[in-house]
């Protein structure tokens, strides 16, 4: 027949290894494996701290509180990485940047507003101010990093902008210790947003109130924007089909740098309200709460705003309650340092069993 | 005179260049590296780093672009004067930035910007004061600006001898800790050469380099062509004999540069060392197989705790006390190594399985995450009765050769050198073979390879397990060398540092991670000014290569035409088939 | 006897549409066999699930005695079925020799040690792959040969990248080639080489070969059997002749009015 009909000795082989494959599907024995043991550990832990008791009702209740308040920072960070990935199908790993713009430009307007005593005196406006500096800022930096880092290579293969995005992480990250000084800074505290409120037995202190209720006003303003206005359809339409859209009349360029402007606004805000709630900036701090905030837009479902604010919800909740609840049980010590872990652990599961997110598929996209 | 599409290029160049100018001031490049004198005390670090803005601007407002399919470089007049108005508009930003800064009150500004220190602004204003120094900014400027057009304009024949040269020169000027020690070794007085009192070369010295380093390569252009020709129509075994005696001349060189060096800088050879490893094996990862691992610092830390834990190190307890961890071997430096690597590549398996579904982008947040899981548990206090926690694992036993031990720059940095040339080896045979050819196909289309036979599952999980081995080893030679491990020394910046070191030197290709480590730890361990900046260059660079340049800088020829297919293919056409043409500055033709 | 190739039933869906629709196919060894149909009929799925890139939700499909379900592609070609695509899919930055040669992939078994020890065993085994990825290009004259061979893939013309498509194909050595449109885009001169190119697939190597087409010409030209397909299911199965003329066919292609008209 042929030169080579499949090689007599290789084809003999290569079947019966098929055929065991077949028979035999390790990748899927291990999947499942994995999913046992995590669901066992979960339990366990779970059951066992419950039972011993260690942690008072007030203190959960503190920790709830605490997880949504962390959350909802989370879910506005989310909503940039969620609108730009959307878009351009690209992860704007320096969003975590932007955030830290926007927070570090209100550092400076807040100590001048403090030192005159307006912070105390006049909250109100006083806060407005931060909150539109940060605004200001995030939104030019992250105008910024679209024209310079990433529309140069809107037709790059996927790993290009990725690369970039690093770079300008980096970059971001070190400029602004340069130019500012690498020492945290003391955010001044608001006298207005001291003290304590009961809502229903929980504990939230006035910060956690402001940014929860900012946080969702937010994302009610942004649903509502993308689903009434012109603007909003034709991001709506250039994230289903950027070629059609064009096709259509719509004006890519002005579409993708108005979601990196909406995406800069969100952080900026989120900024000013972790700024308020942790009292310290620093040129460092985008990078975790930004990895975080991806976690929280993949577990919701990238693309989607809902799936941003439930992914921030839940990831914020899981890392507040999850370290003391799962692992005290079983006597690991000092739990909060791996308060992380479980942003991260959470990050991996997600990618690997449901890159979908959990609204989503369950299928990863093949785009 | 000057076009107006030529016109807008020089105005916008100009801006740029003014803003870089600005920004270079803020974020205390030029003032430290003012330190740094390049040239007795006539040109410093900071001084250069001034002037580039407005050459560069001028430079590149003048680059030839391709205009109804034909490449346009602008004639001699009006690319000066595109170069006077870019530079210009540099210094004039520059100017109009200084003379802000000096309406307020001297101090206030450093409450912000905490560069803008006096000794700033007097280097800025040229130490003559605001009027004379803005004056100077412009003038200078564009006469910056016009010299950057004008070499623009030179032949390619008087272009390229000029500038290696420049390089050469501003090179031998920024090694000057490795020179004058290397010319001492070989008993050469280096007085003339460099400058004992300022640091940097004498003015006679640099003439005499600057000469020397032009003159060589118009000489090569000259007589190059004819013996590169020799060389490629020598039969066979003469080729070879000529192949293997260059490399047995680079193979003394490396041997004996150590101890010309000195035991200060065989302290920064052997961190290049182990970048340069960590280097190769994430080329197999992100080079060869196309996965980009942002977690690459998961495999140092292995090897490094691995190779701990296996030869007997002690950790600290939260009690203060000095213990043995709950696991530990006692074994030798040389045994212990294979155990490592071997469970090293284990460790990659068990990184890359999960992984294998993702595509690119999320592939590296996920490694990204291991990372980081990594790094938290080394930190953490659950694990420190294995790990050592935030105070690490100390005592690690030197290895031996010969009765040496490794912890002496010198020995280390052959130990160094073994195993990095043992993973070049190892790369350019894999590069070339079946397995490389599977790694090819599959970063191409992973579809095709797949219906062509290719397994992506077993070439995806190789690939992370030899990566995995190679950066596991970088970790037990770091581990050897300093004797103690602390989690502090396994951030994202090991796996960002890496990643940069192949992104920048050339995705997939040796040479290209080999001069990419050399640049980006070689020249911050040389110069401390450097060292602060180390990571906003690194960024920097990123995005610049990522943009201009994704090839990197020595391209893997075959990773070159993926990622710029269509301006290689078009740069090929026009240089082949469309002699540059010439046009009075673009305007409307 | 039993054929090389049986399908039977085969149903794959893609959300709420199915795209194959029980399908059932014979690929007799040493035959040419074309399969037709309108667009969307479910052709290239049919091909895409035979060569294991989906799993069907329904059916079997049995090669050279070998159970199809659920093997991974780069399984089904070392079990000898290769193919090419609708829209070709080389490997663009390697050389058109590269490209032939990692066809030989799933016959050669070097790994890691052989090519970092340069074992003669895989010295041997790379200097057969260049052997046979050359006796493959060669099928096509001097196009895919000479100096042709270390140009990048994507340097090729249009028919030329079809052509080393097909030579990297050959080069997997499999009893069953699968050929998607393979004459898409090309003229009419192009087209009459292919014809005599395909047959010449069966005569001189003795490839089983199924070929999706639309230019009937080819299919006229090259086809011991024709399969009509539509909807995801059989519609018709014979000779060009019979199958062209079959009502069921016509209306497929042009609609229930053209039976009337023509």
């Amino acid at each position: 027949m042929t030169e080579q009909s499949g090689g007599s000795v290789e084809t003999a082989v290569r079947p019966r290894a098929a055929v065991l494959a077949e028979r035999f599907p390790i990748h899927r024995v291990a999947l499942v494996a994995v999913a046992v043991l995590v669901t066992f550990g979960v339990v366990t832990g779970s059951w066992k701290t419950i039972a011993q008791g260690g942690v008072s009702g007030a203190g959960w209740r503190t920790f709830v509180v605490l997880g949504i308040d962390q959350g909802s920072i989370y879910a506005l960070i989310a909503l940039g990485y969620s609108l730009v990935y959307g878009i351009l199908l690209m992860i704007n790993f320096a969003h975590g940047e932007v955030f830290m713009s926007g927070a570090f430009a209100s550092y400076f307007v807040a100590q001048s507003l403090d030192s005159k005593g307006l912070l105390t005196r006049d909250p109100i406006p006083s806060l407005v101010l931060l909150f539109l500096t940060a605004i200001l800022v995030s939104m030019s930096v992250a105008i910024l990093l679209e024209r310079v880092a990433y529309r140069p290579l809107r037709n790059a293969p996927r790993l290009v902008p990725l690369i970039t995005a690093i770079g300008a992480s980096l970059f971001l990250q070190y400029t602004f210790s340069g130019f500012f000084g690498s020492d945290a800074k003391g955010y001044p505290s608001v006298k207005a947003l001291e003290g304590t409120i009961d809502v229903g037995g929980f504990p939230v202190s006035r910060t956690q109130a402001l940014t929860i209720i900012a946080a969702i006003a937010m994302m009610i303003g942004l649903s509502l924007f993308i689903a009434r206005t012109r603007t909003g359809k034709a991001m709506r339409a250039v994230a289903e089909d950027k070629e059609i859209a064009s096709l259509m009349g719509i004006n890519i360029n002005r579409v993708v740098v108005t979601t990196f402007a909406i995406g800069g606004v969100l952080a900026g805000v989120a900024g000013v309200l972790f700024a308020l709630t942790f009292s310290e900036v620093d040129s460092f701090m985008g990078f975790v709460p930004g990895i975080k905030a991806f976690t929280a837009a993949v577990l919701g479902g990238i693309g989607s705003v809902s799936g941003a604010a439930i992914g921030g919800l839940i990831l914020g909740v899981a890392e507040s309650i999850g370290p003391v609840l799962l692992l005290t049980g079983i006597h690991v010590p000092a739990t909060n340092q791996l308060r992380d872990v479980v942003a991260f652990t959470i990050l991996v599961l997600v990618l690997v069993f449901r890159p979908g997110g959990i609204l989503g598929t369950g299928e990863p996209d093949k785009a | 005179m000057i076009g107006s599409e030529l016109l807008r290029r020089a105005v916008r160049a100009g801006l740029i260049g003014g803003v870089a100018i600005v920004y270079l001031a803020l974020v205390g490049m030029v003032e430290k590296f003012e330190a740094r004198h390049l040239v007795s005390d006539w040109l410093n670090l900071g001084k250069l780093l001034l002037a580039l803005p407005p050459l560069l601007a001028g430079y590149l407002a003048t680059r030839p672009r391709v205009e109804s399919g034909q490449l346009v470089r602008p004639a001699r007049g009006p690319a000066v004067t595109a170069g006077l108005v870019s530079g210009v508009l540099t210094g004039g930003v520059a100017a109009l930035w200084l003379a802000f800064v000096h309406l307020f009150p001297p101090g206030a500004v450093r409450n912000i910007f905490i560069a803008v220190s006096p000794k700033l602004l007097d280097i800025m204003t040229f130490g003559r004061g605001l009027a004379v120094g803005v004056v100077l900014w412009v003038v200078v400027g564009a006469g910056l600006g016009a010299l950057g057009a004008a070499y623009r304009t030179l032949p390619e024949r008087a272009g390229r001898p000029l500038s290696v040269g420049l390089a050469t020169t501003l090179m031998l000027a920024l090694l000057q800790r490795i020179i004058p020690p290397l010319l001492y070794n070989l008993n050469l007085d280096s007085t003339w050469l460099y400058s004992t009192s300022f640091g940097g070369l004498t003015p006679v010295g640099a003439v005499v380099v600057f000469v020397v380093a032009t003159a060589l390569p118009a000489l090569w252009m000259v007589r190059g062509q004819a013996v590169r020709q020799r060389v490629t129509q020598l039969p066979p075994a003469r080729r070879r004999v000529f192949d293997v005696s260059r490399l047995l001349l680079l193979a003394v060189v490396l041997a004996v540069v150590p101890r010309l060096l000195g035991s200060a800088l065989s302290e920064v050879l052997g961190e290049i060392g182990v970048y340069l490893l960590m280097g190769l094996g994430l080329n197999i990862v992100v080079g060869y197989a196309g996965l980009l691992d942002l977690g690459y610092v998961a495999f140092f830390a292995t090897g490094a705790y691995l190779t701990a834990l296996f030869t007997g190190a002690h950790l600290v307890t939260s009690l203060g006390a000095v213990a043995s961890p709950s696991f530990i071997l006692h074994l030798d430096f040389y045994p212990a190594v294979p155990l490592v690597i071997l469970l090293a590549a284990f460790v990659g398996l068990l990184i890359g399985a999960p992984v294998l579904r993702l595509r690119g982008d999320y592939l590296a947040i996920v490694t990204l995450g291991f990372g980081e899981i990594a790094r938290v548990l080394l930190t953490s206090s659950w694990l420190q009765k294995f790990t050592g926690g935030p105070q690490g694992l100390r005592d690690i036993t030197d290895a031996h050769i010969g009765g040496v031990g490794f912890r002496d720059p010198q020995p280390f940095y052959y130990l160094v050198l073994a195993f990095c040339a043992l993973a070049v080896f190892v790369s350019v045979r894999l590069a070339d073979s079946r397995v490389g050819r599977a790694w090819s196909a599959m970063r191409e289309d992973e579809l095709a390879a797949e219906a062509m036979g290719i397994s992506t599952v077993k070439y995806k999980l190789l690939a992370f397990a030899m990566g995995a081995a190679v950066g596991c080893l970088s970790g037990t030679l770091f581990a050897v060398q300093i004797g103690s491990l602390t989690p502090d020394s396994f951030t994202i910046l090991v796996s960002i540092t890496a990643l940069a070191i192949v992104v920048v030197g050339g995705m997939g290709s040796i040479r290209g991670v080999l001069v990419g480590t050399v640049l980006l730890i070689g020249l911050p361990g040389v110069l401390d000014e450097f060292e602060e900046y180390r990571l906003l260059v690194y960024g920097a660079a990123l995005i610049v290569v990522m943009v201009l340049r994704p090839q990197g800088l020595i391209p893997n020829i075959r990773r070159m035409r993926e990622l710029q297919e269509e301006e290689v293919a078009q740069d090929q056409w026009l240089k082949e088939e469309a002699p540059a043409v010439t046009v009075g500055g673009g305007g409307a033709s | 006897m039993s054929a090389l190739l049986e399908i039977r039933g085969l149903v794959k869906r893609f959300g709420g549409l199915n795209a194959v629709d029980g399908v059932d196919l014979d690929v007799e060894a040493g035959e040419i066999l074309s399969v037709i149909g309108p667009n969307g009929a479910g052709k290239t799925t049919l091909f895409n699930v035979t060569t294991g890139l989906y799993p069907p939700d329904g059916g079997s499909i049995v090669f050279d005695g070998h159970n199809l379900v659920g093997l991974k592609p780069n399984q089904v070609c070392s079990l000898g079925i290769s193919r090419t695509f609708q829209t070709v899919r080389l490997f663009p930055n390697m050389t058109v020799l590269e490209n032939a040669m990692v066809g030989q992939h799933c016959r050669t078994r070097s790994g890691v040690v052989g090519a970092v020890l340069r074992l003669p065993h895989t010295r041997a085994e790379e200097q057969s792959v260049r052997g046979r990825a050359r006796d493959a290009l060669s099928f096509f004259g001097s196009r895919l040969a000479g100096y042709r061979e270390d140009q990048p893939a994507m340097a090729l013309s249009y028919a030329n990248r079809r052509r080393l498509e097909i030579a990297r194909a050959m080069a997997t050595a499999p009893k069953l080639i699968l050929l998607d449109e393979p004459t898409a885009g090309m003229n009419p001169k192009e087209t009459e080489e292919m014809i005599s190119l395909i047959g010449k697939l069966r005569e001189e190597r003795g490839f089983t070969i199924v070929v999706i087409e639309h230019d009937m010409r080819l299919v006229k030209g090259v086809s011991d059997r024709v399969v009509a397909l539509d909807y995801g299911r059989n519609i018709a199965e014979g000779t060009f002749e019979q199958v062209s003329t079959d009502v069921r066919v016509i209306e497929a292609y042009l609609g229930k009015g053209a039976v009337k008209a023509g």
